[in-house]
């Protein structure tokens, strides 16, 4: 008999997004078997320990899948369709596509099923009917400000989050901001995004045509409004009234609102915007500049910020989110509140007189930090122990 | 004044029938229409006939999704070009080739274009500027005049998205009506002679909107409003940091937005972040009654927008006496008159905007009432449908 732990990772979406697959590729290495539910885009080239149950998005495609596992449940585990069909019945949840979502769950039956987007979590707690344990990710907008905007939201999470068994945050700060909408302390375990740190030492430089005196700026993300490129804008307008030299490149494009805003503080000499490069290619961009800046409004603990430091590159981060559980201002990077024009300006001027020594040893401090916090065997294990959890 | 232009068609291209909310074009069309002018509105789709504008509607034809539901019309758009108005057919073709357009374009607009291709008409006026968009040709291919409204998002804006987008426009000869001094200017900075720029500013039912017997309210309580859709063009992220610095100076105050949108998520967010959120209500869309009665209760009116072609709702602040602040974006420092009918203030200055609403806010009443007997004047005066009406008259006449 097999008694590996059966993990289902669910995001809705094959592949997910990078840092959910590096989560489901670290857990991979250890004595378990991850099951991967919803629509598939594209078959990734997976270890076998992890199966793919999903579904292509066509209607003929859903169709057949449906039956698939309809038979299967009708002829093997007809009471447990029954009593899954008068849950979702109870909950009118009586769509062809609910039963797409939720069949092949219960046919495959994982031990654990992991909820990585917590907006989703009403679909799910059905699960602990049929003694799965439920697991929902922390991360993001999902908490730190899509219930404050919408009220029923914030209800459904108060309705559904004391049913969940365990919940997993990606920093301290989302798990306080969790408790609000009635998660409780001691379900929630803190497991930070982890990487692999070879991936950033060996990255090379990108060939700079930037002059020397120039002070060299990235930020990587695309352009949200919770990215806060906007306060970067008017932080480098403020510079560049001081006669500051720069350029500040923004991997990820601009967005009309971006784009406008470049034209009428007359930046669009000093600004780069990238649209889509490969992963390598944006390291290497990061690893040629002088300053990593991440002006966002809201973040969990954003991952690029990780990946700088483990190339250790000079950051600078809002300190909105878990950002500082990261970033220890003038210790292994720099913070400055959110929102704050003037104060990202002085700060970024700050940066660039400081000396080779100076950078060196916070960079240095900030390679430390990873190495401490944010590898991925830390974080697989610190998984595996939640998915233990009893 | 009546009937004299009786005998003129206008044709309105528009990308939908005009909404309630949308009274420029619905002020305009009434005004033509009771000064004897035929009016005809083209629009994308619509589905049902609009209460309250009686002009003819043309619709173009749906190409449906499918690739079967579009090969169908588009045949039946050829048929037409060839046998119900063929000389016109081909000389929208052979403009577009002397434009430049590649063979697939040329055949691609002309099919588009075919419900415009049989209407007899002295004026196709195009409500918007992205609206004339590869249909440049129209109006020469049918022997009419071609006329453009640019209304700021699509002169400021469209240009970024789509580079480029009005060369071919710009070397047409075509009459350019534009809703303030500073979009003229733009204009002419687009090598387009001053004289085929008219600006015609919007107006608003100075009855609705009349003042009653104003006196300003006491400046105890600061009751901030503004009506926009939650858009980033308002600038309303900038609003909320101006007063999050009033509010750092202990000073009290309530701001009520009338209006929806995308970005209500982003705007909520930013309230709670500068510990505002208890101060902002975000009131949604709301009936004109109700519009009309939250700026009766209100004693201060924003308008901080990065873009506004003028700012009808500015106007409608000021003819109820509302002593207003707005940004000097587009036609907005058109539409107040700096310390005269209210405060213009520079925009993405959350500092200067802060300052702006408490000396306002401050002012000593004889001079609030001053500004605002004189903003009630001039808004009365100047932004009239009757004059508005006119001035489209004359754009039409000569």
């Amino acid at each position: 008999m097999n008694n590996k732990l059966k993990i289902a990772i669910y995001s809705g979406e094959i592949p997910s997004t990078t840092f959910i697959e590096r989560l489901i590729q670290g857990l991979s290495h250890k004595n378990c078997e991850i099951l991967l539910f919803g629509r598939v885009k594209k078959k990734p080239n997976y270890r076998s320990n992890i199966l793919i149950k999903g579904y292509k998005s066509g209607r003929i495609q859903k169709g057949i899948y449906l039956v698939y596992y309809s038979v299967l449940l009708t002829l093997f585990r007809s009471k447990d369709k029954q009593k899954l069909d008068a849950i979702l019945k109870t909950n009118n949840r009586t769509g062809m596509y609910d039963k797409v979502k939720c069949y092949p769950v219960l046919w495959h039956q994982p031990d654990i099923f992991h909820v990585q987007w917590a907006k989703g979590i009403h679909e799910w707690d059905w699960v602990k009917a049929f003694g799965m344990k439920l697991i929902v990710s922390l991360r993001g907008a999902h908490i730190n400000y899509s219930p404050i905007a919408d009220v029923q939201l914030a209800e459904v999470y108060r309705t559904h989050f004391p049913n969940v068994d365990a919940f997993h945050a990606v920093s301290e700060a989302i798990a306080k901001e969790a408790q609000k909408y009635g998660a409780q302390k001691d379900k929630i375990k803190v497991v930070y995004s982890g990487l692999d740190l070879d991936v950033f030492n060996t990255t090379e430089m990108e060939p700079s045509s930037q002059n020397d005196d120039t002070f060299n700026v990235i930020s990587v993300g695309r352009p949200h409004w919770k990215k806060g490129y906007g306060y970067a804008l008017d932080a480098f307008k403020l510079l560049k009234d001081q006669n500051f030299k720069f350029t500040y490149t923004i991997v990820g494009g601009l967005n009309l609102e971006l784009e406008y805003q470049l034209v009428e503080l007359g930046l669009e000499n000093d600004v780069i915007s990238i649209n889509h490069v490969p992963f390598h290619k944006v390291q290497q961009l990061i690893k040629s500049s002088d300053l990593l800046l991440l002006p966002s409004t809201e973040e969990g603990v954003a991952n690029v910020v990780l990946e700088a430091m483990a190339a250790q590159k000079l950051v600078l981060t809002t300190n909105c989110g878990g950002m500082e559980e990261a970033v220890i201002d003038g210790e292994n990077g720099f913070v400055v509140p959110i929102r704050n024009v003037q104060q990202m300006a002085k700060k970024i001027q700050e940066i660039s007189l400081m000396s080779e020594t100076q950078i060196k040893n916070l960079t240095d401090n900030a390679l430390a930090t990873i190495k401490k916090q944010h590898t991925e065997n830390l974080m697989v294990e610190g998984m595996f122990d939640l998915y233990q959890y009893k | 004044m009546k009937h004299t232009q009786s005998s003129l068609k206008i044709g309105i291209v528009l990308s939908s029938i005009p909404g309630y909310s949308e009274t420029f074009f619905r002020n305009k069309i009434k005004g033509l229409q009771s000064n004897g002018l035929d009016v005809t509105l083209y629009v994308d789709t619509f589905s049902e006939v609009p209460q309250n504008l009686s002009c003819k509607i043309v619709s173009a034809p749906s190409l449906g999704n499918g690739f079967i539901s579009k090969t169908i019309v588009s045949c039946v758009a050829a048929l037409k070009c060839i046998c119900l108005h063929p000389k016109r057919s081909l000389k929208h073709y052979n403009l577009d080739k002397a434009d430049g357009l590649p063979f697939k374009h040329r055949i691609k607009n002309l099919l588009l274009n075919q419900y415009l291709l049989n209407q007899n008409l002295d004026w196709l006026h195009f409500g918007y500027g992205m609206l004339a968009n590869s249909r440049e040709n129209v109006a020469e291919a049918i022997g009419c005049k071609m006329a453009v409204s640019f209304r700021g998002f699509d002169l400021y804006l469209s240009p970024l998205k789509h580079k480029n987008c009005y060369k071919v426009l710009f070397s047409k000869k075509v009459k350019y009506h534009v809703l303030s001094e500073k979009m003229k200017h733009t204009l002419i900075a687009n090598h387009i002679s001053e004289e085929r720029i008219h600006v015609i500013t919007p107006a608003i039912d100075i009855n609705l909107f009349a003042s009653g017997d104003h006196t300003t309210k006491a400046k105890e309580n600061l009751e901030i409003l503004c009506i926009s859709r939650l858009h980033w063009v308002k600038g309303l992220n900038y609003v909320l940091e101006a007063l999050a610095l009033l509010k750092s100076d202990n000073i009290d105050f309530k701001f009520t937005i009338i209006g929806d949108g995308e970005e209500r998520e982003r705007l909520v967010f930013a309230a709670y972040q500068l510990g505002i959120l208890d101060h902002v209500t975000f009131a949604g869309k709301l009936s004109q009654t109700e519009v009309l009665k939250a700026l009766k209760q209100s004693n201060l009116y924003i308008q901080y927008s990065i873009q506004e072609g003028f700012g009808n709702a500015a106007l409608e602040a000021q003819a109820l006496g509302l002593p207003c602040v707005v940004s000097d974006a587009d036609g907005l420092q058109q539409n107040v008159l700096h310390e005269k009918t209210g405060l213009v203030v520079p925009k993405r200055n959350p500092k200067a905007l802060a300052r702006a609403i408490l000396e306002l806010h401050n002012l000593d009443s004889e001079k609030k009432q001053h500004m605002a007997d004189f903003a009630i004047q001039r808004v009365r005066n100047e932004f009239n449908v009757e004059k508005q009406t006119a001035l489209f008259l004359e754009f039409y006449s000569n």
